[in-house]
């Protein structure tokens, strides 16, 4: 237990300046192509420019402003944002949580499925359903979010209403509750199973051919070689020695690509009316408002590298050949 | 995505450009050239004022509006003033005003409001004008106090002397604001003001003095607000989500018969059409877009589609008179003549059943205003030729005008991702190309459109659009050389165009300053036919607006251009 705290703590020393290092990018990268002050410079109030830049301490050199942001930051203190004229930091905060749900569920199905799916291919490799299930998860791969969501809603949403005469759709598909309501009820599940199918389609098909890569790896391995000859019952062959085995790898990838999904959910909120940190950062994007795109970019960043030290430690726990060091 | 970029003639600056750029994608719109398209996708041209309670309209129930976009803020002064969509949805519906926006034989006009006991009375002595505003004596805001002439003080000082106001045109003109009693307040201007209506009605409402005084206005209104002067008020704005409206229990006029308006945030155009086809929404007020306008022509069920022409919306294309080539007449009249507008308006909106190109740059909101001069200008190769070559062009071997070493090519530059005007800008391409002039594409961001290149003239051509946001005339922010952003006027002005047209700032200024209505349209027409005759730039088409309803709605539906389509919401019911 010693030597996984020491193995986690070391890791997340070296997460630090990579962070650091992403950061300064990410501020430089934004500085340069956005200019914070380009909605005062359309006013007739010539002053407002100047008074603005030496507020905002525009007129430092970039790694001087860089250091007043994070010290901003760190002491939670995120700026404002001049679309709303509201804090930055409520902002991304409520952005957060329509995307961690969305995260949260998306990746715990696709998580099951795609393991499920991998163990059935690799267990049954080359069998009719192996085929099948592997040509859908190359069909899954190669969906485009946008256009498979809306073909879920006009099939599970729209046809039921036009062609059936259902007075209502059994799904919804604008935003997670209807207005009025709240918390995990009846409503919350018709307006989450549209965007959760889109989301974990392409991830669950992607994931499924790692865990059957896995799988196939650990399968044709000495050591379940060995507890076949010696006896071991095939459930117990593919869960207990095969599957502990192929979770390391499975798992990593799952941290990795959830960690991208902070930042990444842009067209499933869109189409999905979904107010998550994907619609924020076009809304900010389209404003340009670098006050909230610097704050933004460096959560996914922090989300990108937290996951990345979970897929480290997982691994660790996960495969007993890893060293702690 | 914003839909369209817009400028607003009244704001007099860059900045209101810009920020109605990003605020709006749908625009206001008029009945006057309007018709209602049937769910099946066809259309007539009947009124677009469609009572439909004649369906079995009861009192009660929620309606569900799906809205493309959710407001910034709502401190409808200042940092969120000019959302279009705020406006219509949150600040029109709560928010009391001196004047409101209607059709009086035929043509949109400002009539004195509820607020107001009756027309106020007008006073000029001195060079000075007086304006007396007698208040209702049953106006109330929604916590029972009266809506008082201390109100209209706050809100006229708040404008003129606020930091960050949006716009203080008209308001920068008030010398005083005087409350002889609770229920009169007399505005005493510096000088004359033609536009006096707008005030305390056009762009701005009335606001409370007894909840404002003394408090940071901003940080109380900018996430909604719970108090209220109109029919409506806001219940709860789920950010990201919806807006909630309930009926103003203490509004003294007409009574809401919903008892909820929801205005459901969908940004995706795909989507919001799905929601309403599904039934989860019972309204749209689409940005016609190229993909909306192929959905509507598809048909939509059991849904009306009011579509209207005659809005307070003009794209057209803005020739830079200071740059070659446009710096020549000769150039821009051909041009002019180049291009088919006809065939534009038909490609663009002929689903919708508009047909007609603008004939001015004043548009069918202040049509009284209003001349034709521009319809001399239809697709003329022939005199394409005459003008190019009685300029001493010539064409070069690619066919392409030249003169002097210099060939007639120009590049036009608007907003990037703008389906609709990326389409324009392909068809104008393949117009002028044929016409002889090599035309390129150089699009860019609203940002840098409106914050840069245009205030600056680092353009050619450009294709954007113009808000007139209430039915009073407003070309000298547009066409007056005093217009023209430079230092000296601190960049005020959105003469974007360089265009400096003999006689029009003194006609302009008629307009702006006169009282007198026949005198100050007069002038108005005359600057028109003036700018037709130089054509500093060409009118394409006023943008229609477009409100589709299920069916299942009743009530006087119409579009307001400038109030927009929730205008009369408390005349709404639910079948």
């Amino acid at each position: 237990m010693a030597s996984l705290l020491r193995f986690s703590l070391r890791r997340f020393a070296w997460s630090v300046p990579v962070v650091l290092l992403a950061s300064f990018l990410l501020f430089w990268a934004v500085r340069a192509t956005f200019d914070p002050v380009a909605k005062l410079r359309q006013g007739r109030d010539a002053g407002a420019v100047q008074r603005e830049i030496e507020r905002l301490g525009l007129d430092r050199s970039v790694p001087e402003q860089y250091l007043l942001w994070m010290k901003g930051f760190v002491t939670g203190d995120w700026g404002t944002s001049t679309r709303t004229g509201g804090s930055v930091s409520s902002l991304i905060g409520q952005a957060l949580w329509p995307t961690v749900q969305l995260m949260f569920w998306g990746v715990l199905l696709a998580a099951f499925v795609a393991l499920a799916i991998g163990v059935y291919t690799a267990v049954r490799q080359y069998s009719a359903g192996d085929y099948v299930l592997s040509t859908l998860a190359y069909v899954g791969i190669s969906l485009p979010a946008f256009w498979f969501g809306l073909m879920l809603i006009q099939v599970l949403a729209v046809w039921p209403v036009q062609s059936l005469g259902w007075s209502e759709p059994p799904f919804y598909f604008v935003g997670l509750h209807t207005p009025g309501q709240s918390g995990f009820n009846l409503d919350y599940l018709r307006h989450l199973a549209l965007p959760l199918a889109t989301l974990t389609v392409t991830l669950t098909a992607s994931w499924s051919r790692f865990a059957r890569t896995a799988m196939l790896d650990t399968l044709s391995s000495d050591y379940v070689r060995t507890a076949r000859a010696k006896g071991v019952p095939p459930l117990a062959v593919v869960m207990r020695h095969a599957l502990r085995n192929a979770l390391a790898p499975f798992v990593t990838i799952v941290a990795l690509d959830t960690g991208v999904l902070f930042g990444g959910l842009i067209v499933t909120e869109q189409i999905y009316s979904i107010p998550g940190m994907g619609r924020l950062f076009l809304q900010s994007l389209q404003a340009g408002d670098v006050f909230v795109l610097v704050p933004w970019m460096f959560v996914v960043a922090l989300a990108v590298v937290f996951f990345n030290l979970l897929a480290d430690v997982s691994y660790a726990l996960l495969d007993p050949k890893v060293k702690l060091r | 995505m914003p839909d369209f970029l817009l400028a607003r003639r009244r704001g007099h600056t860059a900045l209101i450009a810009a920020l109605l750029a990003v605020g709006v994608s749908a625009c206001g719109g008029s009945s006057g050239g309007g018709g209602t398209v049937n769910g099946a996708g066809g259309g007539d041209n009947a009124s677009s004022t469609s009572d439909t309670s004649a369906s079995s309209a009861a009192r009660g129930g929620t309606l569900v509006v799906g809205a493309e976009q959710e407001p910034d803020c709502a401190d409808w002064i200042a940092v969120c003033a000019g959302n279009i969509w705020g406006s219509y949805m949150m600040q029109t519906t709560t928010l009391p005003t001196a004047f409101d926006t209607r059709e009086v034989d035929g043509s949109w006009t400002l009539v004195p409001s509820e607020v107001l006991a009756g027309e106020p009375e007008v006073v000029v002595r001195g060079g000075k004008q007086t304006i007396t505003y007698e208040i209702d004596p049953r106006a109330v805001w929604s916590d029972g106090e009266p809506i008082s002439s201390a109100d209209f003080a706050y809100t006229a000082t708040q404008i003129r002397d606020g930091e960050g106001i949006f716009d203080k045109t008209g308001y920068d003109q008030i010398e005083k604001v005087e409350t002889p009693d609770e229920k009169t307040a007399v505005v005493t201007m510096r000088s004359t003001y033609g536009p006096w209506r707008a005030l305390f009605g056009g762009s701005y409402s009335l606001l409370p003095a007894h909840l404002l005084r003394g408090k940071d206005r901003n940080a109380l209104m900018k996430d909604g607000y719970s108090f209220s002067g109109g029919p409506w008020k806001i219940e709860k704005w789920q950010k990201g989500n919806s807006v909630t409206l309930v009926p103003n229990d203490r509004y003294w006029g007409a009574k809401p018969k919903l008892d909820k308006v929801v205005f459901q945030f969908i940004p995706d155009t795909a989507a919001a059409f799905q929601a309403l086809k599904s039934g989860q929404v019972q309204s749209l007020y689409p940005s016609p877009q190229v993909d909306a306008i192929s959905q509507i022509k598809n048909g939509i069920p059991n849904t009306r589609v009011e579509v209207d022409a005659a809005t307070g919306n003009l794209e057209a294309l803005w020739m830079n008179n200071a740059r070659f080539p446009f710096d020549s007449k000769a150039v821009r009249e051909a041009v002019a003549y180049a291009v088919d507008r006809e065939a534009i308006v038909e490609r663009l909106y002929g689903p919708l059943g508009v047909e007609d190109p603008a004939q001015s740059f004043v548009t069918p909101l202040v049509g009284a205003f209003a001349g034709s001069d521009f319809s001399r200008f239809s697709a003329d190769p022939a005199k394409v030729d005459e003008i190019m070559e009685a300029d001493g062009w010539a064409r070069d071997g690619s066919g392409i005008w030249a003169k002097d070493g210099r060939a007639a090519e120009f590049s036009i530059v608007s907003l990037a991702g703008n389906k609709r005007r990326e389409l324009t800008e392909q068809i104008l391409q393949q117009q002028l190309g044929e016409a002889g002039f090599k035309m390129t594409i150089a699009n860019t961001t609203p940002a840098e459109l409106f914050g840069k290149v245009a205030p600056s003239g680092d353009y050619q051509l450009g294709l954007w659009t113009l808000i007139d946001q209430y039915p009073e005339p407003s070309l000298s922010a547009t066409f007056s050389s005093r217009s023209i952003p430079t230092e000296a006027n601190g960049n005020s002005g959105i003469n974007f165009m360089r265009a400096r047209i003999p006689g029009v700032d003194e006609l302009l200024g008629t307009v702006d300053r006169s009282t007198d209505q026949a005198q100050r349209r007069a002038a108005s027409l005359e600057a028109d036919a003036l700018i037709a005759a130089d054509v500093p730039s060409l009118p394409i088409a006023t943008v229609p607006n477009v409100l589709m309803t299920s069916d299942s709605i009743g009530g006087p539906v119409s579009i307001n251009p400038s109030e927009g389509p929730w205008w009369n919401l408390e005349e709404w019911t639910r079948g």
